[in-house]
């Protein structure tokens, strides 16, 4: 039994903390913005390569150089809309996604011209699980599953007690009544900007911490990401958390049954199944 | 007359086919005026444009001495005039509560007094207020919406067919209501498909038909205009 769970339940949460914190991103993307994200995994990608460096040159630890990632990666957010999505607002919606596929390859060359196409990590050698009465998990593990509570608390927080987070529910819910009530559109959509940007380094930090840091690393969870939003019912932040830690779970316990290279097929299978069946996902999402 | 919003000779649509064509329209201070007309009229085409929802092409929308023709929304509310639409007027997906602190949005400062008097007007939401507005009867829905725009206390209300599917108990209500927010020192422009209620219960009344006055005149009037009457209040 722990067996079991150490070598499938924990590495299958923690992957799916991973897959979370991107799906809230792609999800709060898609409510506000109306449009998929596909540069979320890149965007991830970037922000894990930027807390290298700031750990690398400026020699800080590596949770101090996430803090400093996540607004600069915050503001790369702000400023790809700025650039290349803002103009589209008014056109249809598939503009702007085609567009959000464009930025994804620009950022993956940026990476792959300043960093290369190696494969390289946060910090060398092994590290050795903590053992609780057998139950086996490591320090950086346990950080990811710590730092995806206080996310999701935080935005929540956020979200249901402030002003601002209020104006992005009402905008979310109603884009015209909104703007008769007076809420500034083009602020809210720089805010959501802004916390998808911060997510985005969140989730390719925690990724590099706990795999390693590569060009591809975020291109590679975009599908079980989007396959975590949309399970958990797009637009809804909830179903973007229980979505991602199930898609996780559910590509670990599959190797079970199925070869281990094969396991990124089973996001695809509750993909395909999802759309199929119950196409507003676990929280009755918004229709795609 | 002190007429805090007038509408001239309107020209404009949507895209580049005009659906108004010549509509004039005045409301006077603490006056209840309602646009009535058959479907396609161009009567919710009428408000939006007040809220620059619309392309005019030609005429003007005054406000209070001011020229206010193609403001953007949210100017046109901080200005003072509030909107309730036809359709999706509320945040169905917030609480009550939160649908009300929305329409406040603009305001700075404390508005717990503006929150007392819309409960004060639509007792039936105070013990709905924690309640998801989108799971109320059409009714209550209908005061959320009319209380969300009551919230920053406008000089102008627009309401856009405010009793459209409601019991003929919640119309009285809404009409009810609509008097006292009058009282309150409000002028209220309504859209309604209930004609006959409508022109009865408001101060004066407009007919649109095919983007063009075709009647104005006293509700009582209207109603015993033959000619108007044959026409649009089916005899
Ligand atoms: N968003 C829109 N885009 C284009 N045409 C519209 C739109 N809304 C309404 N119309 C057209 O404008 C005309 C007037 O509509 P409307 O003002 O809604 O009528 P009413 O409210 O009097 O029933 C109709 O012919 C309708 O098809
Ligand atoms: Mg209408």
């Amino acid at each position: 039994m722990l067996d079991f769970i150490n070598f499938y339940v924990v590495p299958g949460i923690v992957t799916g903390s991973i897959y979370a914190f991107a799906a809230i991103g792609i999800t709060l993307v898609f409510s506000i913005m109306r449009h998929a994200h596909l540069a979320h995994g890149d965007m991830a990608t970037m922000g894990a390569y930027i807390a290298l460096a700031a750990s690398t040159m400026l020699g800080l630890p590596v949770y101090f150089a996430l803090l400093l990632a996540i607004p600069l990666t915050a503001a790369l957010a702000v400023g790809t809309d700025k650039l290349f999505y803002e103009h589209l607002r008014k056109k249809p919606k598939i503009l702007t996604t085609m567009s959000t596929l464009g930025t994804a390859l620009m950022l993956r060359s940026i990476v792959q011209v300043v960093w290369g196409v190696g494969t390289t990590s946060y910090a060398k050698g092994i590290t050795r699980p903590n053992d609780w009465f057998g139950l086996k998990i490591k320090t950086n593990e346990l950080i990811t599953l710590l730092a995806l509570a206080v996310v999701v608390l935080g935005l929540a927080a956020f979200l249901n007690r402030t002003r601002w987070g209020k104006a992005m529910r009402a905008m979310s819910d109603n884009r015209d009544l909104a703007l008769l009530c007076g809420i500034d559109n083009a602020r809210v959509i720089t805010l959501t900007w802004l916390i998808v940007g911060g997510l985005c380094a969140i989730s390719g930090f925690f990724l590099g911490i706990n795999t390693e840091i590569k060009s591809m690393m975020g291109w590679n969870i975009i599908l079980p990401a989007f396959a975590g939003a949309i399970l958990g019912g797009i637009g809804r932040i909830e179903g973007a958390l229980v979505g991602g830690l199930m898609i996780g779970l559910v590509e670990e316990l599959s190797v079970l049954f199925i070869p281990t290279e094969y396991k990124a097929v089973s996001a695809f299978a509750i993909l395909l199944l999802v759309l199929l069946v119950r196409p507003r996902g676990l929280f009755n999402g918004k229709i795609i | 007359m002190n007429a805090p919003l007038q509408m001239a000779n309107l020209r404009g649509g949507y895209g580049d086919a005009d659906v108004l064509f010549d509509v004039s329209i005045d409301l006077g201070d603490r006056e209840i005026v309602v646009i009535v007309g058959p479907n396609g009229a161009g009567k919710s085409t009428a408000m939006k444009a007040i809220f620059g929802l619309l392309k005019v092409r030609d005429g003007s929308i005054v406000f209070d001495g001011q020229d206010i023709t193609g403001w953007s929304p949210d100017r046109v509310v901080q200005a003072g005039i509030s909107y309730v639409p036809q359709v999706s007027n509320i945040f169905s997906e917030m609480t009550v509560h939160e649908n009300l602190e929305m329409g406040a949005f603009l305001r700075k400062g404390n508005f717990s007094s503006a929150y007392e008097r819309v409960y004060q007007l639509f007792p039936d939401l105070k013990n709905k207020r924690k309640a998801i507005a989108g799971s109320l009867s059409g009714g209550q829905r209908q005061m959320v919406a009319m209380g969300r725009a009551l919230m920053l206390q406008p000089r102008v209300l627009l309401l856009d067919e405010p009793t459209a599917g409601l019991s003929p108990k919640y119309m009285e209500q809404i009409f009810q209501i609509s008097r006292d927010v009058r009282d309150t020192g409000v002028s209220i422009l309504l859209v309604e498909q209930h004609a006959k209620q409508a022109l009865a219960f408001a101060d004066r009344g407009y007919v649109l038909a095919a983007g063009r006055n075709r009647f104005e005149g006293k509700g009582s009037e209207l109603l015993a205009d033959r000619a108007m009457a044959e026409m649009f209040l089916g005899g």
